[in-house]
């Protein structure tokens, strides 16, 4: 069953990681023509449609996360600790918290993203986005090499 | 859906005040309720490992939320001139603070 919440997890991350970074390049590098170039088209997508996807794929994502967390508790922490790989240990709690510290961060990253925009505040609107999917990133990538640490299903 | 005006006040200071709560729950330890994964047991407050270890995360992100709910329903009372003073952008400067405040705390795993 943990593995299988893990493979949902996993997919869960994969959409969330897509959709802001997607959002994010956008945001910091926007196309000013379309010319139907691979590079052009991620630059181009519609920002704002991928808001409440991204708040809502954080949410389900972290909410997975918590329910698997257990899990890593007993049955892999323990073996970082007892292999003393304690930057992996390290990465792993950063993650927590940084997840954590995100999903204080969604009602404001959802409201500055509201229709109309708060025009006043398009660097705000940027960073905070931009803060987010170095969450995402980060929680993706350490939940990536621990799982490939410990092994998949063992 | 449309959102009550002072929406976006109560969202900057949501996030402000849960990013502040939250890494203080978690360097006094400040667990709403603990969970022993190991028994499959939840107990309210902070309780001392039991039958393995301790999970607080869960109790500290409630007293964060629950806190930080509070705080942001108080500063939708504010006038609205002092409302208006309050810059979006804390609701990033502060969370990347506490983000670095937690690297510092944990730079332990990364020294040794």
């Amino acid at each position: 069953m943990i593995t299988f919440l893990l493979i949902i997890h996993a997919l869960l991350a994969v959409t969330l990681l897509g959709a802001i970074t997607h959002q994010t390049i956008s945001l910091w590098w926007p196309a000013r023509t379309r010319t139907g170039s691979f590079i052009n088209s991620v630059r181009s997508v519609p920002s704002m449609s991928y808001v409440t996807a991204i708040v809502v794929l954080f949410l389900a994502t972290a909410t997975l996360g918590s329910i698997i967390y257990p899990a890593y508790r007993l049955g892999i922490r323990t073996v970082l600790q007892d292999y003393r790989m304690f930057a992996a240990e390290g990465s792993f709690e950063l993650k927590e918290h940084f997840v954590a510290v995100g999903l204080g961060m969604l009602p404001a990253y959802w409201s500055i993203w509201r229709k109309p925009l708060a025009g006043d505040y398009p660097r705000t609107r940027a960073i905070l986005t931009t803060v987010l999917a170095f969450i995402v990133w980060w929680a993706f990538l350490v939940g990536h090499v621990l799982n490939n640490i410990r092994g998949f299903g063992s | 859906m449309t959102l009550p005006r002072s929406f976006p006040l109560f969202a900057t200071t949501f996030a402000c005040a849960f990013a502040v709560l939250y890494i203080m729950s978690v360097q006094y330890n400040l667990a709403l309720f603990t969970y022993h994964p190991a028994l499959n047991q939840w107990g309210p407050l902070v309780q001392p490992p039991k039958g393995g270890p301790a999970m607080y995360w869960y109790g500290w992100l409630a007293t964060s939320a629950v806190g930080a709910l509070a705080l942001a329903a108080l500063a939708c009372l504010l006038p609205g001139r002092w409302a208006a003073r309050l810059w979006p952008g804390f609701a990033w400067v502060v969370p990347v603070g506490v983000m670095l405040a937690v690297i510092y705390l944990l730079r332990g795993y990364f020294l040794r």
